[in-house]
């Protein structure tokens, strides 16, 4: 440990500092110097500075065990006034951007929210100055882990994916759109890190609305019709998301006499909390859901698919979504123990159920990856419902074990639409001939999502083991995974199968730039789940006892051991392993073993491949293709009643408060 | 701890020759109903020697990756349920070995097997929720998923969760696709889809699918004799008595829809599980 000595000098304002501002500048720079070698260069410097920051911050955590925090000094600047100006700044931008493009809805929600956020000015003279403080407990450190690293891997892979995008859609050098994408790109990396380690409220709001803002200049990157309209659309819900933020900070103001997290975790919380705190932690929980893109909010996040692929593995993998199940993470103790979080975990339960049932429908190989991302972060909320070390421990793995599995399995996509120009998983079969490498990565992310010994399968039986107590919502756990399995192995099937007829499989080429950033989150999937046990006692314990240290009466140690964990994991990894390579190499198949299908009946070749002979001597040919249920799952036949009970869970929640 | 490995050895060495008999019982009794002789009781035995003597034919390697895997589940499956382990973790490990098949019969160029595969899916999501409710059950009871605290429990578990013994003979029925939920796939290639997701297994692959649907059958009426455990041959006895209930059904029965066994699993089927949860909610301990 001497060795890590020196990095316990390093200041945490200092890290903070590199942490959320290095983006911007080295953004900055990619907008200003116009040059390919530049952007590539710059991106992945940037990529590498935010990596080492994000790792010294866990080394200084694992190293000193307590959580970092520091504060600016009050009288240093008028902080008050430069948090508040930059919320107006960012209102402003919005309501430009609605007049800009007409949109009457982002125009009157953000007026609301101008209105509030001028109340709380006006109102709440009497607090602390804003002094930026920061805040690193262990949730903070997986957080920045997750956004700094993985982030980072998603903007490099952005540079080879734009520079095509760019060319398939005919934008020269000269014109190009990369400089303000990557600027975009960056500062959403930065203020990511800024909401996670922020420990004033206001800091955070302001952190969380301009993921709004760039969440919208990325997802309207390409310009087109459809692009501004799903755009504004994500606007408006993450903008109505923000009122409710803002609502809260004005009540905790008013009863709670301060904005700072930890102040207010340690203030009466919980059974003991009066009602206008309960009242403020029922609208963080309303601007949660709508930045997780819960039902009814998801659509946002369905329209988003229309952005270039990285914007995508951003938004769902490691920024944007994870911020509201980060808030209601870091905000657990303080609902712990009221009908509130009982509501929240059947609130997230459903949106959990409803969307895996509404993947099974899709074809569209984005939405599906949509619908699951909206499923995994209604379950991460039920586990934060039911706000019990072993649900909120599940809770934390979930957000990496989906970050790393999901920013693999979009990038992936990516380059296959690159590939086979569509992004229908139709169009997918047989892909295993056609893309073998990739096909292979994309079924280890796949597997990594559903199977044992994966860790969000792992996450998963952690969250229904703590899901007992709570019947209704242990219903839509044990539902919700059963349709996760039918969703993920149709698409697993559509990839491997093909109709017959000799192909020969050829390794395809891939990009030096995709290469590297698919191999590193493979990696990271398949040895961060081997690797489940220590990542469990290092990372994820550590992280729940400091939550549970704030929850009066559960104050003490934290005992994760379970049944689950106590499986002989060891013997079922070695014999999985064994079973998966044996065959590879032992028994590998000669190519003259390999033999065609079986096809029974009378065949003919026919102009459309393999064909029968029919009844009446009729030729019919042969096509496979997928079941979808589209009769029984469709969208169009569910989604208006799933959203409709999802925003009376969501009056439920508000309505919990009242009736206290 | 060493005793435990040793027991789970002698389960996994001695559930095939079990599983043997039971499989071989099943055709002579249903050869009987159908008027057949039938064959010799020890006839999967020489089915599967058989099976491992042919020429080795694959049509990827992906298939046997997920033949091996299929078996090693089932067989893993099996040593955890001895060992008493958590019976949520097995179930998964359990659902790993189905969809790994399921992926080998969509990896193959038969149209029948694709279409086998499809509907597995299906058999899948029909019965997974039925056992994941069962071990739910045994949770309220012990305040634990662990197998090995339903053997400490003192009331035979059929009597407190007497729907779950008609839920576990319906999952064996959709797992060993007898009639009426042999959709997927049947013992017999007499039907439209010929052997379904097993279409293009052969020879030494057929033989350890085979053999690992041997481990399955220990495996689910080890499930069952775990629904009295108080008294081992009243639990075998309930055991065989299920068995025979499903090798009836399976001969009394037409083949239904797919459709037909995902309503009737998730209607019937969860009502039963569902009320009997309540029961328990209602009147059980809740420990922790």
């Amino acid at each position: 440990m001497g060795l890590l000595e020196p990095l316990l000098k390093i200041s945490p304002l200092t890290l903070a500092a590199v942490l959320v501002f290095s983006p911007a500048l080295f953004g900055v720079v990619v907008f200003a110097v116009r040059t390919k070698w530049s952007r590539k260069g710059v991106v992945t410097v940037a990529g590498w500075v935010l990596t080492l920051a994000a790792i010294t911050v866990f080394a200084i955590a694992f190293v000193s065990r307590t959580a970092l925090s520091a504060t600016l000094p009050a009288k240093a600047a008028p902080w008050s006034m430069i948090v508040a100006g930059g919320d107006l700044a960012l209102l402003a931008a919005i309501l430009v951007i609605a007049v800009r493009f007409r949109s009457a809805m982002v125009f009157g929600v953000a007026l609301v929210q101008l209105a509030v956020v001028l109340y709380a000015e006006l109102t709440g003279g009497h607090a602390a100055e804003a002094a930026p403080s920061v805040f690193i407990d262990w949730l903070s450190v997986v957080m920045v882990m997750i956004v700094s690293v993985i982030g980072s891997i998603i903007a490099v892979y952005g540079l080879p994916y734009m520079k095509e995008h760019e060319r398939h859609l005919g934008i020269d050098e000269a014109g190009s759109h990369r400089p303000g994408f990557f600027l975009t790109m960056l500062v959403f990396l930065g203020a990511m890190n800024g909401l996670v380690i922020s420990d004033d409220l206001r800091w955070v709001f302001f952190f969380w609305e301009v993921t709004t803002l760039c969440s919208f200049l990325l997802i309207r990157h390409d310009g087109t019709d459809l692009a501004n309209t799903n755009a504004l659309r994500a606007l408006w819900m993450n903008t109505l998301g923000g009122v409710g933020f803002a609502v809260a900070i004005v009540l905790f103001g008013a009863h709670a006499h301060t904005y700072s997290v930890q102040a207010l975790l340690r203030s009466p919380m919980g059974a003991a909390a009066s009602l206008p705190i309960l009242a403020a932690l029922a609208c963080l929980m309303f601007a949660a859901f709508t930045k997780s893109a819960q039902m009814p909010f998801h659509s946002w996040l369905l329209g988003a698919m229309v952005a270039p692929t990285p914007v995508s593995a951003l938004l769902h993998s490691s920024t944007m979504v994870k911020a509201g199940v980060y808030l209601l993470m870091r905000f657990a103790p303080a609902f712990h123990g009221t009908q509130l979080s009982n509501v929240l975990a059947i609130a997230g339960g459903f949106t959990f159920v409803a969307t895996a049932f509404l993947a099974i429908g899709q074809t569209n190989a984005k939405k599906i990856l949509a619908y699951s991302t909206i499923s995994n972060l209604g379950l991460i909320i039920a586990c934060t419902g039911l706000n019990r070390p072993l649900a909120l421990a599940a809770a934390v793995m979930l957000l990496i074990f989906h970050a790393l599995s999901k920013g693999l399995l979009f990038m992936a996509c990516g380059v296959v639409e690159h590939g086979i120009h569509s992004r229908d998983i139709e169009d997918m079969q047989g892909l295993v001939n056609r893309m073998p490498l990739t096909t292979l990565i994309m079924v280890i992310g796949i597997l990594s999502m559903l199977l044992p010994p994966f860790g969000v399968l792992i996450a998963k039986l952690a969250a229904i083991e703590a899901s007992v107590h709570l019947p209704l919502a242990m219903g839509m756990l044990v539902i919700g995974s059963t349709l996760t399995v039918a969703f993920w192995t149709k698409w697993t099937g559509r990839l491997l199968a093909s109709e017959p007829g000799a192909v020969h499989p050829k390794i395809e080429h891939l990009h030096v730039m995709y290469f590297v950033p698919l191999v590193l989150l493979t990696v990271g999937a398949v040895a961060f789940s081997l690797a489940v046990f220590p990542l469990l006692t290092e990372l994820v314990e550590p992280a729940v006892t400091q939550y549970y240290a704030l929850v009066p009466g559960a104050a003490g140690g934290v005992d994760l051991s379970t049944d689950v964990l106590a499986v002989p994991w060891l013997l079922v990894f070695g014999v999985m392993a064994t079973a998966v390579l044996a065959p590879v190499l032992v028994a590998r198949t000669r190519p003259d073993e390999e033999v065609g299908a079986y096809m029974c009946g009378e065949q003919i070749e026919t102009p459309n491949g393999s064909g029968f002979i029919t009844v009446a001597e009729q030729s019919c040919s042969l096509s496979i293709r997928g079941h979808y249920f589209e009769r029984y799952v469709g969208e169009d036949r569910h989604t208006l009643w799933m959203s409709l009970v999802a925003a009376s869970l969501i009056a439920g929640m508000f309505g919990s408060v009242a009736v206290r | 701890m060493m005793a435990e490995y040793l027991t789970a050895l002698a389960a996994v060495l001695a559930a095939p020759f079990l599983g043997g008999i039971l499989m071989g019982l099943d055709r002579v009794v249903s050869a009987r109903l159908q008027s057949r002789q039938g064959p010799p009781l020890v006839q999967p035995f020489y089915d599967i020697l058989k099976l491992f003597a042919k020429r080795r034919m694959a049509a990827n390697t992906f298939q046997m990756i997920s033949v091996s895997v299929y078996l090693a589940s089932m067989v893993l499956s099996l040593a955890l349920l001895v060992m008493g382990q958590d019976l949520l973790v097995l179930l998964f490990i359990l659902a790993l070995g189905n969809i790994m098949l399921i992926l080998g019969g969509f990896s193959v160029k038969s149209p029948y097997s694709q279409l086998g595969s499809q509907r597995e899916v299906i058999v899948l999501l029909a019965y997974e929720p039925l056992l994941v409710c069962m071990v739910v059950g045994t949770y309220i009871l012990t305040g634990s998923f662990s197998a090995a605290s339903v053997f400490g429990l003192e009331r035979p578990l059929a009597l407190s969760m007497p729907a779950f013994v008609i839920t576990q003979t319906l999952v064996m029925a959709m797992k060993l696709h007898k009639s009426p939920f042999d959709v997927s796939a049947s013992h017999h290639a007499h039907q439209e889809l010929v052997r379904g997701i097993y279409t293009e297994f052969s020879g030494p692959q057929m033989a350890v699918i085979e053999l690992a649907h041997l481990y399955e059958l220990v495996l689910l009426l080890g499930f069952i004799v775990l629904f009295w455990h108080t008294n081992l041959v009243v639990g075998i006895v309930l055991a065989l008595a299920c068995h025979a209930a499903v090798i009836v059904l399976d001969n009394v029965s037409a083949r239904m829809t797919t459709r037909w066994m995902f309503g009737f699993t998730w209607s019937v089927g969860l009502a039963l599980a569902a009320a009997n949860l309540a029961a328990l909610y209602a009147t059980g301990p809740l420990p922790r």
